[in-house]
């Protein structure tokens, strides 16, 4: 293992690799300051840029869009009190408060310090764990994988926010996608609605991208064009400052950073839930176990500490079930699961065997990408401030050309165009209605692998008990049960507490 | 009872999955495999159904109070899916040079309206940076191609 690491990152050194992986970072950072741009926005802007790279060149470049946007959205949280991706939130609890007493550099830096620390301990998972999960996978068959599937699927759509039965009727949505086309066994054509480009069925990545950049820029818009932001405080802030005082302030509690990044790796691992679930639970889990919490929410080193190296440390996690199972984490590990079909390689259990340099590559490339984003915030931090004051009116156009060209270049038809244009209508109507976007996305990737492991299933042996009676299937059933029945204790408390909440309200 | 914004979310699922369950009764099984291809669009097609009939039943059981909805800019939205949905037909008449630059010179018009010379002076050189950085971006330097026009030829 310690060997072909080292040989990834020997080959990663090549400045054909470094220079896409600086500018990878680059523009998570960027995306991640800007408020109302997120990582998976970012991603797919940068996607299309990807395609005339090789393989490592271009998931390096999307690793390094995942570590610079996990850290980038501290920026404008700490400084501006603008969290520039969901999973900032929790930072600008202290952050923002830090830096509002006159402290914004120890704020900032404490913020990138710990993104950078918890991101190592999530390589550190990312490792260790990837390669003996895939050798589990490894033993799987076809009963196992549907079973997996399932339990993917069922825990997306029961640990969203919001309806339990929106979240499912959004997976089996994306579920339905994946049947429009060709069958998977005979290729015979169906339920095609006689559309021409249906006829090869579906690409995921046009989905993918119509369904969040269209849900994403349209709820913007929405909104009207906001006031441009005011950067004027964090121009004139001082963020110089003791670097190595601050390290020590995240090192000397070692159990705080250990701790919140185990929960960003375990919330990462979980498919769907994400940095920002991640960052909050952490902020809630150090607020909990420390000796003074009433200081959470007053600027103390801890929140800002706990929330930023969950939250990169996350991103390990995501990364390890797409390179182990090939299930996504989250949206912006289906995109660079996308990338790698694009060049023509399988992710799963079989990818790290098979493609061992590149899985290594990978792995090198997401070590490399924390110091450069030390060094990228370092130089620009305050210049990236500058970045939030581009106008949305050039943004957002630029933004979906680029979604265009990366349909578009899939496969030089104008059929993705068209796929692209029709789920951007879906996925903001979608938002509209209030269905979860992950459940739907995770069905569509899910979809026809489940198809085609519970055909194989069949084919081999027809008795169905077998999903039951084998038993990783049975467990892994039962865990879909069981996050099914969570789910549905959750939503009825959540229900019976809005109820209760409400009669409060109406009692005064 | 009336239906709210859930019920007929429920409702338009419930339709879409109801027709296509029919239309998968007219696939024909092959001979050579015992699994026809219908088999599996029709266990999703029913669990669809099957949730967005619990979802109008859950809307239609529960009496909830109409929650006030923030003020939008619905007419900004459909605007934009207008234009947008213009420049994906025009892409493989017009070509993405020219097809780009309409569509960002109108979008950007569109959502910062231009005042006086300097104004449509800033959304012909938006327009033009765009297409013109793209093309050169991902045609010339990442050998991705674009799309050409039917009626320009490039």
């Amino acid at each position: 293992m310690f060997e072909l690491l080292g040989a990834g990152l020997a080959n990663l050194m090549q400045l054909k690799y470094l220079v896409p992986l600086f500018f990878g970072t680059l523009a998570g950072i960027i995306g991640g300051a800007l408020p109302g741009v997120t990582i998976t926005m970012t991603i797919i802007v940068v996607l299309p840029f990807t395609f005339g790279l090789d393989p490592l060149q271009g998931l390096a470049a999307m690793t390094g869009v995942y570590v610079g946007g996990s850290a980038g959205g501290l920026v404008t949280a700490v400084l501006l009190g603008l969290p520039g991706t969901p999973s900032a939130i929790a930072t600008t609890f202290d952050g923002h408060v830090m830096a509002k007493k006159g402290e914004p550099g120890r704020a900032l830096w404490l913020g990138i310090w710990a993104s950078f620390f918890g991101g190592l301990i999530g390589g550190v998972f990312l490792i260790a764990a990837t390669e003996p999960l895939a050798r589990i996978a490894l033993e799987f068959g076809p009963w196992e994988f549907f079973s997996l599937f399932i339990l993917a699927l069922s825990m997306v759509a029961g640990l969203v926010e919001g309806s339990l039965i929106k979240g499912l009727i959004a997976g089996a949505l994306g579920c339905v996608v994946t049947i429009l086309g060709s069958d998977p066994v005979m290729g015979q054509e169906r339920l095609t609605l006689g559309v021409p480009f249906l006829r090869g069925g579906i690409d995921f990545l046009p989905v993918l991208i119509g369904v969040f950049a269209f849900a994403q820029i349209m709820t913007e818009l929405e909104r009207g064009a906001g006031p441009q932001r005011a950067a004027a405080l964090a121009r004139a802030a001082n963020l110089t400052v003791r670097h190595l005082r601050v390290i020590w302030e995240i090192l000397s509690r070692p159990f705080l950073l250990l701790w919140t990044s185990f929960i960003g790796v375990l919330i990462g691992v979980l498919p769907a839930i994400g940095g920002s679930a991640a960052s909050m639970m952490a902020y809630d889990q150090a607020k909990k176990l420390s000796k003074h919490p009433e200081r959470f929410g007053t600027g103390t080193p801890e929140g800002i500490v706990a929330s930023e190296s969950s939250n990169n440390a996350n991103v390990g996690g995501s990364l390890v079930t797409i390179m182990a199972f090939g299930i996504p984490g989250d949206a912006v590990t289906a995109v660079m699961l996308g990338a790698l079909t694009i060049h023509g390689i399988q992710s799963g259990p079989l990818f790290i065997s098979q493609n061992a340099p590149l899985a290594y590559g990978m792995f090198a490339a997401y070590l490399v990408a924390h110091p450069i984003m030390v060094a990228a915030l370092w130089v620009g931090s305050r210049w990236m401030l500058r970045v939030t004051t581009v106008p949305q009116a050039v943004l957002f156009p630029v933004v979906l050309v680029l979604c265009v060209i990366g349909a578009y270049a899939l496969n030089n038809t104008m059929g993705n165009v068209y796929i692209l244009l029709s789920f951007g209508v879906l996925g903001y109507a979608m938002v509209k209605f209030g269905f979860p976007l992950a459940p739907f996305i995770l069905g569509v990737i899910l979809g026809d692998q489940i198809e085609i492991n519970l055909i194989r299933a069949i084919m081999t042996d027809p008795n169905p008990w077998l999903f039951l009676t084998r038993p990783i299937s049975g467990v892994l059933i039962a865990g879909s049960v069981a996050s099914f029945a969570f789910a549905l204790w959750q939503h009825r408390r959540q229900q019976r507490r809005a109820a209760q909440n409400a009669d409060g309200d109406a009692d005064y | 009872m009336r239906l709210g914004r859930d019920g007929w979310a429920g409702l338009a699922v419930l339709t879409a999955s109801l027709v296509l369950f029919g239309l998968t009764l007219g696939l024909k099984d092959s001979p050579l495999v015992p699994i026809g291809p219908g088999f599996y669009p029709r266990i999703v097609l029913g669990v669809t159904a099957v949730l967005a009939a619990w979802l109008v039943v859950t809307e239609l059981l529960a009496a909830k109070r109409a929650r006030p909805m923030p003020p939008a800019h619905y007419g900004m939205v459909a605007l934009m899916f207008a234009v947008f949905g213009l420049y994906v037909l025009a892409l493989p008449l017009l070509g993405f040079r020219v097809a780009t630059f309409a569509y960002v010179a109108a979008a950007n018009a569109l959502l910062d309206p231009p005042r006086g010379a300097r104004g449509w002076t800033r959304v012909a050189l938006v327009a033009l940076l765009t297409a013109a950085a793209t093309y050169v971006i991902f045609e010339r330097y990442l050998t991705v191609l674009l799309p050409r026009g039917s009626w320009t030829g490039f």
